[in-house]
């Protein structure tokens, strides 16, 4: 019996130890949850009541800022719709990134592929110089670009923005494809020279391919961009009918200042899309980003 | 890899990428420089004023105010975005239910336009309907609504703040990602020794992650040089310059004031500032890099 409680009473002393650790491990966990709990209320927060009060009357905002609508407001939606010109900013944007992106990506991955898989005169100088652009201050541009495009007949015009944009996306495309490239093993382009297929047709047919991961992510890494430039819209556009949409949603918001459920409505319809596509790319948005961050 | 027997093939692949990146983004940093020395008011002919522009923005108090600005947001950016950051990333950097949730939450904000982000936000400062004057009666903490972005004392750390709130998501991300690259044998065999979480994080994982912290200093600095839309959507410089910055100054200077030149001169500046402090930092890494080594 004796020798049955000897072990026992030290059991007790323990289970107290290990309670109390998890104790402050709960506590620990509830705390970390918290301080995470609030960052995220913080960071959507404002984003969740931009969106709430863009479907309530304009009394209903002034009245009740923070709850769901009384009564749900649509026509806000129709009204940002039509007298934003929401459409046209929307085709414009779309458009000019489109035409912006492809061109990038092409030209990029051309001269990402003889940057990555041959040794030529210069080839080290050349890719360094392509990434020196990504500390070129692009406001120091645009006095100059203005002049440059007024002077061949190009401001105003859809192309005055896609040639910029597909100069100031070169450097971070051009650094992400050229690294996955060089991954590649050498023997890749061997067989290929074997049955007699040329350089052009190589990087079509092979490498291309091949760097598909990759090259979703520059896609998706100039398209935002893109869309969310304003700065030269802002300079190089002046007609109504050729702003981009944030060029678009800056100018209605000055002219609706006081209409705020509309302007709300208005940035509604240009934020869901960003973030359902965001949701959706999370990962090679990110990737994206933070690598050429890191880079810039 | 291949010879260079394909020569003018290699140039044809890449000339495209080089002419529309030299024409478009590196030969209009020169034609500022150019520019710089000249008056004129983009009708009139150019002509040569020397340094009489630079001269003129020594002594343009607004400048400074823009310079003042600037290095604002750069101190937000730096003891805001990078200390909250560190301190989320660490807090995430383990197995806990909903990471991914906290980590896309986080993100939001760098991926949506800063247009979008600004008018948003114009509407949260709104003195009467605004979201955040409206909070604080509810709070009941009335005496502390302001005109946010009326008040010159104001505007600028209005703007400041939600700089902060914008780009915390991008530097919490970097930081995460280093974290994981940090290995655990060495975090297991501080804990063995005895190391509290604090000296783990003082002594292991702070020193492995420095480098990261660094680039994102200089990120920071960099980016808050370029800040421009934000501030011309909010409040355009206003009021009474309290919220200008060196790039919405020289936008206003040189396409609503017409002087080229003068606007220009200041985007010489910008790009000197911008250089300047990527090679400074660029040293500094470096320097530290050598020591470890």
């Amino acid at each position: 019996m004796q020798v049955d409680n000897v072990p026992r009473t030290p059991k007790p002393r323990k289970e107290i130890n290990e309670k109390t650790a998890r104790v402050k491990k709960q506590t620990k966990r509830t705390l970390i949850y918290l301080i995470l709990s609030v960052f995220a209320i913080v960071n959507a927060y404002p984003i969740v009541w931009m969106i709430l009060n863009s479907f309530k009357s304009g009394q209903d905002f002034a009245l009740n800022p923070f709850g769901l609508p009384t009564e749900w407001v649509w026509t806000n939606y129709v009204e940002a719709w039509f007298t934003a010109n929401i459409n046209t900013y929307f085709f414009n944007s779309v458009f000019v990134g489109g035409v912006a992106v492809v061109l990038t990506v092409f030209f990029g991955a051309l001269a990402s592929y003889f940057l990555a898989r041959f040794r030529f005169k210069g080839q080290k100088l050349l890719y360094s110089f392509f990434i020196l652009g990504l500390l070129v201050p692009i406001h120091a541009t645009l006095v100059p670009m203005f002049i440059l495009m007024q002077n061949i007949g190009l401001l105003d015009t859809r192309l005055a923005l896609i040639l910029p944009y597909i100069a100031f996306n070169l450097s971070i495309t051009i650094f992400l494809l050229t690294s996955f490239m060089k991954s590649f093993p050498k023997e890749i382009e061997e067989s290929a020279i074997m049955d007699g297929a040329g350089v052009y047709k190589i990087f079509w047919s092979i490498i291309l391919p091949m760097t598909r991961p990759v090259l979703a992510t520059a896609i998706i890494i100039n398209f935002i961009n893109n869309w969310n430039e304003f700065s030269f819209a802002l300079v190089l556009i002046n007609d109504d009918m050729l702003r981009t949409l944030p060029l678009g949603l800056a100018n209605f918001a000055g002219q609706h200042s006081t209409n705020y459920t509309a302007q709300m409505a208005a940035l509604t319809i240009v934020l869901v899309p960003t973030i359902l596509f965001y949701l959706f790319m999370e990962k090679q948005i990110v990737e994206g980003m933070t690598q050429g961050a890191v880079k810039g | 890899m291949h010879l260079l027997k394909s020569r003018w093939k290699i140039a044809l692949g890449v000339i495209p990428a080089l002419l529309v990146y030299c024409i478009f983004s590196i030969i209009p940093i020169f034609i500022s420089f150019y520019y710089s020395f000249m008056s004129w008011n983009g009708f009139s002919p150019m002509e040569y004023v020397g340094l009489a522009n630079f001269k003129a923005i020594i002594n343009d108090s607004v400048f400074w105010l823009s310079v003042r600005n600037n290095l604002i947001v750069v101190a937000a950016s730096i003891f805001g975005q990078i200390p909250i950051a560190l301190v989320l990333a660490l807090l995430l950097n383990r197995k806990i239910k909903g990471a991914k949730f906290f980590r896309t939450i986080a993100f939001l904000p760098v991926v949506i336009s800063t247009v979008v982000i600004s008018l948003t936000w114009r509407m949260i400062y709104n003195v009467e309907q605004g979201l955040l004057n409206n909070l604080l009666d509810n709070l009941g903490l009335s005496a502390l609504a302001q005109n946010w972005l009326g008040n010159p004392d104001y505007a600028m750390y209005a703007i400041a703040a939600v700089i902060i709130w914008q780009f915390v998501g991008l530097y919490f991300i970097i930081f995460l990602s280093a974290l994981q690259t940090v290995p655990n044998e060495i975090l297991e065999a501080a804990e063995l020794d005895g190391a509290t979480e604090w000296q783990k994080i003082r002594y292991v994982t702070l020193p492995s992650i420095w480098g990261v912290i660094i680039i994102a200093v200089i990120l920071c600095i960099s980016g808050s040089l370029k800040t421009f839309d934000l501030i011309y959507v909010m409040t355009g410089g206003g009021p009474a310059n309290a919220t200008e910055v060196m790039a919405t100054y020289m936008y206003t200077e040189t396409f609503q004031g017409l002087r080229y030149g003068y606007g220009s001169a200041i985007s010489v500046l910008i790009f000197v500032f911008s250089i300047t402090i990527i090679v400074l930092a660029n040293l500094l890494l470096k320097k530290r890099g050598r020591k470890r080594a």
